[in-house]
């Protein structure tokens, strides 16, 4: 559909601003956050392309990004327009044609990291630069209203999440938790840039929680690399930690180690802790908290209950109810878990012996990469299930004894499978209400897959699989629809929008941005007068 | 079509800060020091104006400005080539004192980095009310959210275009082409008429931006007719209307747009 009057209804439109009552709709035309929505669900009320007509899609354009070197970004769209980020800078494109309309770089940053993508709220649009600067752009010019540094390179930390946009904050987290850090979330006003609040995922010394660590509590990790959701009735945001440092030795911290591995439930006006739930205490494996805490209300033993949904690196899947912190019910998510037999009645792994890193090596699963990691789930409530790119992995484990030094790249060990035992992924899905596996699609490829999932309201799900291919399967029952070879890896999600009518699907590879959507011959065009003067 | 006073300074090739990357070699400390650069401005004036002109902008020898080359020198490359000449190249050695070469290489540096990095002639203050008021910029341009929205935003300006750059940006707009920013008034085929800038335009669309920042984003298809302007829409007679001294100001006004401080110089060495 290109008619004028469509299009001119909706430029009347383009002028509007996000407001936080758009980003509660959910995404349909629009795709407002990194997830979509806030409750992390990925699920678009679109439905042109439907399961009987998946089969005609086709690429509608192609984005390029010189130099990108594994692009991570999860585009977000407002009224045909996307933006995407590379390291250290952000593109808004014309979401119909893919041809760029403006670019911001920051050339000064010392770091050249990775980025997840951009937020949107009022006519600004904000991203963060991998030296720990949250920059707010004017979303329709790109030009730079304000940058504020919220964390310093020196103390270890980087910056890769895309920003979380509430009704008057913008919440963003740090990366470096391989290597000695603390972990945070810190509030930002998104009008002048003012630092509003600051909640630390390890506590400082004396603080509650920091007599389950040793004398590394001050480098304990942590880190806060993806973003949250977040539940507007509650006023709880949801906020996923990483792993305790060292990585693999865990010899000189005895405890808990909390609250890594964990997830915390946020008060949205204060970043006061209502409470925390903790995977993996004391883990030695990396096994990161950093999945997608996924928000459904649904009924659970006998009654409704809001929930939060965690399939975790450790290879449990876990629900809880999101308003207490209760821990409900823990199931396997692969078939490749050998550390732990089960998870007791608390929520407690029951830990297997003689798992932990060694010197020489122990072989355990999930493998390092975890069972599945940050790659984007999506839950369809029309199906009820919820889709889950998993690994199913061993690796061996090694320690190291030697002195832990903070910021000097140190990990206490290492990780990896044999080469005669290469992982493979599969998408699963999953009935939350009994941790039943459905239905699952197996793949092929080298196991280096971090692409995730979108589910639509027209019964498909989307996902990127380990062989650089975007796939369309019946959410019903995981029936193959479609597929593109990408021609390279994929290391983001795919998301999902529509402008003047038509529906798209788009994925970042590891150097562009590819939308599709289903066929329509092209109409001869026409070259207007044009004039040079 | 009606333009209000634009610079179109961003569209031209940003610089690269002087200042360390993770991994990168440490610089010479004359590198962006003001009193380097200045004895190397005395020195290259002396010795190296008369064929790569006092600003650098070229002669009878190579602009020293553009990005021409391939390659870009290192330092130790300059300052080499500077001691020893180009053999067969008709460029002398100078065989000055090591740190006297040093200054020079800073004062080439200066004509390529950041403006925020480095003294620049003319007062910040003037130029900063020159831009909010007689000299019009701001009814296209923005600094920090405040300003016109035709054209490139300036809040970073000063940290990524050099100082020549922002000066030649001010006399002469269609250096650069003005790509991204040429003016453009589309005729619909519904009778419509929209003006703007063209952000980007390919034969099938065009990303059309108005004095308001709201975007258009138009098939070809809808378009019965499109004028451009030849270059940037900015007007060409900056150095008829304001004059040097204006222009220096103005310029020193830009050369300290950054949101971001400059880097702290690092601990200078004694000299030799």
């Amino acid at each position: 559909m290109r008619n004028l009057c469509l299009y001119l209804t909706l430029m009347g439109a383009a002028s509007g601003q996000v407001r936080f009552e758009d980003i509660l709709k959910g995404p349909g035309e629009n795709w407002l956050t990194y997830a979509g929505d806030y409750q992390g669900q990925r699920h678009s009320a679109l439905k042109q392309i439907t399961v009987d007509n998946a089969g005609s899609l086709t690429p509608q354009w192609v984005h390029h990004i010189a130099k990108a070197n594994g692009l991570r970004t999860c585009p977000i769209v407002y009224d045909g327009v996307m933006y995407i980020t590379n390291s250290n800078e952000l593109r808004a494109l014309d979401a119909r044609t893919g041809r760029l309309i403006w670019q911001y770089k920051e050339g000064r940053s010392k770091k050249q990291d990775v980025n997840r993508g951009a937020a949107i709220l009022g006519d600004r649009v904000f991203f963060v630069t991998s030296d720990i600067y949250l920059v707010a752009l004017d979303r329709r010019t790109g030009a730079v209203l304000w940058q504020k540094k919220y964390g310093s390179t020196e103390d270890g930390l980087y910056a890769s999440a895309a920003p979380l946009v509430l009704k008057d904050k913008v919440l963003v987290g740090v990366s470096g938790g391989d290597t000695g850090m603390r972990g945070y979330v810190t509030a930002i006003s998104p009008s002048t840039g003012e630092e509003l609040w600051r909640t630390y995922t390890i506590p400082a010394k004396g603080e509650p929680g920091s007599e389950t660590w040793g004398k590394y509590v001050d480098y304990g990790g942590g880190a806060t690399w993806l973003s949250g959701t977040y539940d507007p009735a509650l006023n709880v945001v949801y906020w996923t930690t990483g792993n305790p440092w060292p990585d693999f030795y865990g010899g000189d911290r005895g405890g808990d180690n909390l609250y890594s591995c964990s997830l915390l439930a946020l008060d949205a006006d204060t970043g006061k802790k209502k409470w925390h739930f903790q995977f993996t205490p004391h883990d030695t494996h990396d096994w990161d908290a950093q999945a997608w805490p996924v928000l459904v209300d649904l009924p659970y033993k006998g009654s409704p209950q809001k929930l939060v949904l965690h399939a975790n690196r450790n290879g449990f899947f876990y629900v809880l109810n999101r308003v207490t912190g209760e821990f409900l019910n823990a199931t396997r998510l692969v078939d490749k878990l050998d550390w732990a037999s089960g998870i007791d009645a608390k929520g407690r792994p029951i830990l297997i012996p003689g798992k932990d890193p060694t010197p020489e090596g122990t072989r355990a699963c999930p493998g390092v990469r975890g069972a599945t990691n940050w790659m984007s789930p999506s839950f369809n409530p029309s199906t009820g299930l919820l889709y889950v790119v998993t690994l199913e992995q061993c690796d061996l484990y090694t320690s190291s004894a030697k002195e832990p030094e903070p910021k000097k790249n140190f990990s206490g060990g290492g990780a990896g499978p044999k080469p005669s035992e290469v992982g493979q992924f599969f998408l699963r899905a999953y009935d939350p209400k009994t941790g039943e596996r459905k239905w699952e699609y197996p793949m092929t490829g080298p196991g280096e897959s971090w692409a995730g999932t979108v589910s639509t309201a027209g019964g498909v799900v989307f996902f990127g699989d380990d062989d650089g291919q975007l796939v369309a399967l019946d959410a019903r029952n995981g029936k193959h629809l479609w597929h593109f070879q990408m021609g390279e890896g994929l290391t983001a999600s795919p998301m999902t929008y529509a402008v003047d009518g038509k529906q798209y699907v788009a994925i970042a590879s590891a150097t562009a941005i590819f939308s599709f959507g289903l066929f329509e011959p092209v109409r001869p065009v026409a070259l207007p007068k044009i004039k040079i003067e | 079509m009606r333009f209000c006073v634009a610079l179109c300074l961003a569209a031209a090739w940003p610089v690269a800060a002087q200042h360390e990357k993770e991994g990168e070699k440490p610089k010479h400390p004359f590198i962006g020091d003001a009193k380097a650069i200045e004895a190397g401005r005395t020195l290259f004036g002396g010795g190296c104006a008369a064929c790569h002109g006092a600003e650098g902008q070229g002669g009878r020898g190579p602009n020293l400005r553009e990005r021409v080359m391939w390659h870009p020198l290192e330092d130790d490359t300059l300052f080499s080539a500077i001691q020893k000449g180009i053999p067969g190249g008709g460029m002398p050695a100078a065989n000055l004192p090591e740190d006297q070469a040093w200054q020079v290489v800073a004062f080439v540096r200066s004509l390529t980095s950041p403006a925020y990095e480095n003294p620049v002639a003319g007062d910040v203050k003037i130029g900063q009310e020159l831009f909010w008021g007689k000299a019009g910029c701001s009814g296209c341009h923005q600094i920090q959210g405040r300003g016109g929205k035709l054209g490139p935003d300036l809040t970073n300006i000063g940290a990524t275009r050099a100082a020549p750059q922002l000066r030649e940006a001010i006399v002469d707009p269609d250096a650069d082409g003005a790509p991204n920013y040429r003016g453009a008034t589309v005729v619909l085929k519904s009778g419509k008429t929209l003006r703007g800038v063209a952000r980007n335009r390919t034969n099938y669309s065009l990303q059309l931006q108005d004095a308001d920042g709201n975007l258009h984003l138009l098939s070809m298809a809808e378009v019965s007719e499109l004028t451009l302007t030849k270059g940037s829409p900015m007007p060409k007679d900056f150095a008829q209307r304001l004059g040097k001294p204006e222009i220096d100001n103005l310029v020193a006004y830009l050369s300290r747009q950054s949101l971001r401080p400059p880097e702290p110089k690092k601990k200078k060495e004694e000299s030799k």
